[in-house]
């Protein structure tokens, strides 16, 4: 839900609100719009297992919930969904972690013909967003630009999202956060999708976050940041990082912390204690109207 | 009034009891599930219900649909408790039913009624937060060991809070169990309140966690078979529409906390039986936002970096 912002404020930034109830607002030449719905129903299970060629998903999938970035000038959409972050689960295809209590089902007899699935259980995923270009209705998917023009390209780059300016107590025009999905891991932990946003007056800032807690196992959090300052009209340039942690149960408490598991419950208070394992930075130039 | 119906009366406005008063009902509680069978005989007319994960006031929703208790003759087939808000009021409410209708009401053990699982699902916290003790906790942790583990409907539908193990072939060897004991990790105990039916298995499958059975629709078939009853009841799985058959109407999940966690949306359901066993299932929505307690929580903004 959306925070009551002062009218004034708004208006003197150049935002305004989306109107019919709708959750965003427009400012200078963006729409930033978050939607909501329900988890899948039992249907339409079957068509995203269809689609993504599986016979699992997370229990919870908010296949309408997602979080779109218009950038009106030159109809490049910057969105985050469930299906493609799925998608890039599926591709990467991890094998699946083993709990604690498996090394004691190692010892139990087996049932005959028994079958031992081998699918990442954990939905890990390298998503960290996905963009198109819109053109008059039809919508041209960035990567497979038939002329192969990169219109849409991250670049690497050695530019830092501006933490500083970040940490400036601007007031917040429109804050959202929505889950794309979830699952309990059978009560072994939790793996949890989830993208928010805050658009300032200077600026919009997003977070995608992975973030998994296999109990007694192992932790993970792939996270992308991305950010756009407004004003920079002549070549806009969205600047995107991600940063990818990874820590095992036990290294941290060879390292002397808890394992605790209430501990290890926010992975906003614990990250700084996960080690990284990659880390890039990217920008994104906005094309000039097409 | 007796002391039992006034905090029947209370635990109803969602107020918890005095630790003391938890003692005592535990007590009570515990003569009573002592004396019931790991296959416990439930007759007909009953309504069945799944998980209510602490979503109290989703409960009182449910009461609505399918009756009073004991008006209503329930049989829950466990998760009381963790998830949702209310699990202290959830379980004592139920529990205090037990107490004073042991004849009207059924309830059975889930996978989340273990000490293990609610120190990290909320229980443990909740109870703390609520007495400033973890004595509650233990009250009721020790009560969760005599809950039955499963209930045979007019020995024609066998129910269970997670499924099938592949150590249990008769119903016998279920009632053989010691089950006055913290769900053990593996073993026909943990499997009858953890496993779950899997479509692209036929037979058993192992979950790529390593640990936890998965078994599919001929497995269902020759037990109910060799069992001779009609086809099995279970929980343990969220359903967006509150129940699901599957393998030819053999098993059917029943899922009773309608919008999971507050946010999945989900509708719930109870199945409902009548005397000859003619099944009516009752879905229902969460309650209101305005007969909630507490609003559901929205996220603050914050300065996130």
């Amino acid at each position: 839900m959306e925070t009551v912002v002062d009218k004034d404020v708004l208006k003197s930034s150049g935002a305004e609100l989306l109107p019919d109830g709708r959750r965003g607002l427009r400012i200078h030449d963006w729409e930033i719009e978050t939607l909501r719905g329900t988890i899948l129903t039992s249907l339409a299970v079957e068509e995203w297992e269809k689609k993504l060629k599986t016979s699992h998903l997370p229990e919870m999938v908010f296949g309408e919930n997602a979080l779109v970035l218009k950038h009106l000038g030159s109809n490049t959409k910057i969105h985050f969904n469930a299906f493609d972050a799925l998608a890039g689960w599926k591709q990467e295809g991890l094998p699946p972690v083993e709990v604690p209590a498996a090394a004691q089902w190692k010892f139990r007899s087996k049932p005959s013909q028994q079958v031992i699935l081998d699918y990442d259980y954990t939905f890990t995923t390298p998503y960290c967003g996905s963009e198109v270009v819109e053109k008059d209705k039809e919508t041209v998917e960035a990567k497979a630009n038939p002329k192969g023009e990169a219109t849409l390209q991250w670049e690497n780059c050695e530019d830092q999202i501006d933490l500083a300016a970040l940490s400036l107590k601007e007031p917040i025009l429109f804050y959202d956060e929505v889950v794309l999905y979830e699952d309990e891991l059978a009560d072994n932990g939790v793996s949890l999708l989830t993208v928010k946003v805050r658009v300032m007056p200077s600026s919009w800032f997003l977070l995608l976050r992975f973030w998994l807690r296999v109990d007694g196992v192992l932790m993970r959090l792939r996270e992308t940041r991305m950010h756009y300052r407004f004003g920079e009209d002549e070549a806009p340039t969205v600047l995107r990082e991600n940063c990818w942690r990874e820590a095992t149960f036990q290294s941290l408490s060879a390292k002397g912390y808890p394992v605790d598991l209430a501990v290890w419950s926010d992975p906003s208070s614990i990250s700084q204690r996960l080690p990284v394992i990659k880390h890039t930075t990217q920008k994104l130039k906005i094309p000039s109207k097409v | 009034m007796s002391d039992l119906d006034k905090q029947i009366e209370q635990l109803k406005r969602c107020e918890a009891l005095k630790e003391s008063e938890v003692k005592a009902l535990c007590l009570k509680a515990m003569e009573i599930l002592v004396e019931e069978s790991n296959v416990q005989r439930v007759d007909a007319p009953v309504t069945i219900c799944g998980d209510i994960h602490g979503q109290f006031y989703d409960m009182k929703e449910l009461f609505k649909v399918g009756g009073d208790c004991p008006k209503t003759n329930y049989l829950f087939l466990g998760d009381f408790v963790d998830r949702g808000f209310y699990s202290v009021e959830t379980f004592l409410l139920l529990l205090a039913l037990k107490v004073r209708y042991p004849d009207r009401i059924t309830l059975i053990r889930g996978n989340h009624e273990s000490r293990q699982i609610t120190q990290v699902y909320g229980f443990y916290d909740e109870c703390l937060r609520k007495y400033g003790s973890v004595n509650v906790w233990r009250y009721c942790t020790d009560i969760f060991d005599y809950l039955s583990l499963s209930a045979l409907v007019e020995n024609k539908i066998f129910c269970v809070h997670g499924g099938l193990s592949p150590a249990i072939m008769t119903l016998d060897q279920i009632r053989a169990i010691d089950r006055k004991q913290e769900v053990p990790h593996d073993g026909a105990m943990c499997d009858l309140l953890w496993s779950d039916p899997e479509d692209i298995v036929d037979g058993w499958g192992l979950s790529p966690r390593g640990a936890g059975f998965l078994f599919g629709g001929s497995v269902v078939t020759s037990f109910n078979h060799s069992n001779n009853i009609d086809y099995i009841c279970r929980a343990h799985q969220l359903v967006m529409e509150g129940y699901k058959w599957m393998f030819n109407s053999q098993i059917v999940t029943v899922w009773s906390a309608p919008n999971y966690c507050y946010r999945c949306g989900n509708v719930a359901a109870i199945l409902e039986l009548d005397e000859n066993l003619n099944k009516e299932f009752r879905v229902f929505d969460a309650a209101p936002q305005e007969s909630r307690g507490a609003l559901a929580k929205k996220p603050a903004p914050d300065y996130f970096l």
